[in-house]
């Protein structure tokens, strides 16, 4: 078969899964990994993390190498399970994902205010959160699509930015790691409370998936995914203890939204507090708008399915982008966004996220398994070594890490406790709930009233009318 | 399963639905692609040249390198070109396969929406 034209390479699949990781909101979950452990230990909880998240990789790269297409995860749920349990799941991933976007927007949106000051700072947020959405909402609608190398330099360029930075810190602040590993807070019990937590810095890694059908070869998917996991473990693992250290207690304490731009002010003045909140802002457009991007991509083809409103399958009449879907989730975005701003909430939602990336590594891996026995003579580019060792790990590491988050309390840096993380389970049971019976009730509608215009309508191909 | 005569009859009525749908060729105004369609089954090639939104030619066998790849079995793609069959829905079941970047997987997927809406 011919190859294409344009293909991506391993080193732009590596940059798109890191930089679909890297957000603002990393540097605040980042902080509640160090809240939790000790903060000059905390690099142990994000390899940990990183760790149990290259063992998921493995299973996403084999499940890629199955079915490399943008459909994946619909794809491979599918035939592991059912058209139902895709539909379920895929709902319940896509709409909870894109809830991070609450978070996302309500800490740039605190960036910018803290750097522009116009009317006050709720209002400032206000108008920054709906200015920053609408903004990825029209390069979405213009269908305005980042290059290749744009997005290596940019990635790469926030990755030797935080490194840079890091070792900095490292050479001019004193950290003691041995008084640190001296804490009483340093137990196991912690480390693992911790690296759940960790698990959010490398949410979206594995939506690089869709790339596949862009790539020569799809085991670089899976490289690229390997790699991606192995650059963000170093990367955060540095600059989350140099960010810990490089902060005064009493900037701590204070549960600040944004402290990679305090400590940027505190290291380089006020330099540094514009270049962290350029920084900033780079990372929450990547990884913002490949949100959008694949998750408008992802309704439209539900719409085309008969599984959501045939309106979400139309597309902009110049710029061939699905606008009614690029719409709907950019005003559901607004609405999280604005819930999470009245509530200062936006712990509740990186919670929440970790625990869905939990969720989802459990799901992937069962899928491993179903699938090796379904069919396991089918074509493989990739196979996880040690049989179903792997995935077993991954279900049980993950389902233990994401009952860890259920049963803990979430606390601020002073301790004083800010809900019980019971409550994101309820609200996660509520959204599966909800897209359990939306699958039941509803898509048997739409896919009964499809195969009613097929019935009717008269077939154009010669001698099959 | 579809013969190739069979496919390039259908490639023909959808290079006129296409061209002379003044939405469509509005939408995929910017759009020039080098596109190959392979029948998995019977080993068939085919490719199509589109410039600005126009199909300027259809034939068989595969040239020039392509910036989309089309893989299904012969009769999806005769089906698909007569505008019988939801590409999408074969899509995500696995059946239709493209190698290409997401937009023009739209875009593709776009041409059998804007022509034939009820499919």
């Amino acid at each position: 078969m011919a190859e294409l034209k344009k293909v991506i390479k391993l080193r732009t699949v590596i940059s798109a899964s890191t930089g679909m990781a890297i957000a603002t909101s990393c540097y605040v979950a980042g902080l509640q990994v160090a809240t939790i452990l000790v903060g000059e230990l905390a690099w142990i909880s994000i390899l940990v993390a990183g760790f149990f998240c290259l063992l998921s990789a493995l299973c996403f790269s084999e499940l890629t190498a199955l079915y490399p297409t943008a459909a994946g995860i619909k794809l491979f749920i599918h035939h592991a399970f059912s058209e139902k349990t895709s539909i379920v799941i895929g709902m319940f991933y896509v709409l909870l994902g894109i809830s991070m976007v609450g978070a996302e927007s309500y800490l740039i949106s605190s960036v910018l205010s803290s750097v522009f000051s116009i009317i006050n700072p709720f209002y400032d947020k206000l108008l920054w959160t709906v200015v920053f959405i609408l903004f990825i909402m029209a390069i979405n609608f213009r269908g305005v699509f980042l290059s290749g190398l744009m997005q290596d330099i940019m990635t790469y360029a926030m990755v030797a930015f935080m490194v840079g930075v890091s070792v900095y810190a490292f050479a001019t602040i004193d950290i003691n790691f041995s008084l640190a590993a001296k804490s009483a807070k340093f137990t196991l019990e912690n480390v693992m409370q911790a690296a759940a937590v960790g698990v959010f810095l490398y949410v979206g890694f594995e939506w690089v998936a869709p790339l596949a059908e862009e790539t020569t070869d799809y085991k670089t998917i899976g490289k690229g995914m390997l790699w991606a996991v192995g650059l963000l473990s170093v990367t955060y693992s540095m600059f989350i203890v140099a960010m810990y250290s490089g902060l005064t207690t009493a900037q701590l304490e204070s549960g600040t939204p944004i402290p990679h731009i305090l400590f940027g002010k505190n290291l380089f003045g006020a330099a540094g507090l514009a270049t962290f909140a350029v920084m900033s802002i780079l990372a929450s457009l990547t990884s913002f708008n490949t949100g959008i991007l694949n998750t408008s991509r992802f309704a439209y083809a539900m719409g085309r399915d008969n599984v959501l409103p045939r309106a979400f399958s139309r597309l902009h009449p110049l710029y061939a982008t699905p606008w009614v879907a690029i719409l709907f989730l950019g005003t559901f975005a607004i609405a999280i966004s604005l819930a999470t701003l009245l509530t200062d909430m936006y712990f509740f939602v990186i919670i929440m996220a970790a625990a869905l990336e939990c969720f989802i590594y459990v799901v992937a891996a069962l899928c491993v398994i179903r699938l090796r026995k379904k069919k396991p003579d089918m074509e493989r580019s990739f196979k996880v070594p040690f049989g179903i060792v792997i995935p077993v790990v991954v279900i049980v590491v993950f389902g233990l890490l994401m009952l860890g988050i259920f049963t803990d309390v979430t606390r601020d840096y002073s301790g004083r406790e800010l809900f019980s993380n019971y409550w994101v389970a309820v609200v996660m049971a509520i959204f599966l709930v909800c897209m359990y019976a939306y699958t039941s009730l509803v898509v048997p509608v739409y896919k009964k009233r499809a195969a009613e215009r097929a019935q009717t309508r008269v077939k154009r191909r010669p001698g099959k009318a | 399963m579809a013969t190739s005569q069979e496919i390039m009859d259908a490639l023909a009525d959808y290079t006129v639905q296409c061209n002379e749908n003044k939405r469509l060729r509005k939408m995929q105004r910017d759009w020039s692609k080098l596109i190959h369609f392979n029948a998995e089954d019977t080993g068939d090639q085919f490719t199509m040249t589109v410039v600005k939104g126009e199909i300027t030619s259809c034939e068989p066998g595969a040239k020039g390198t392509p910036d989309v790849i089309v893989t299904a079995k012969s009769e999806d793609l005769c089906d698909m070109f007569w505008g019988d069959l939801n590409p999408s829905q074969k899509y995500l079941q696995g059946e239709i396969r493209v190698k290409a970047s997401q937009e023009d997987i739209v875009r593709i997927d776009a041409i059998t929406m804007i022509i034939w809406p009820d499919s």
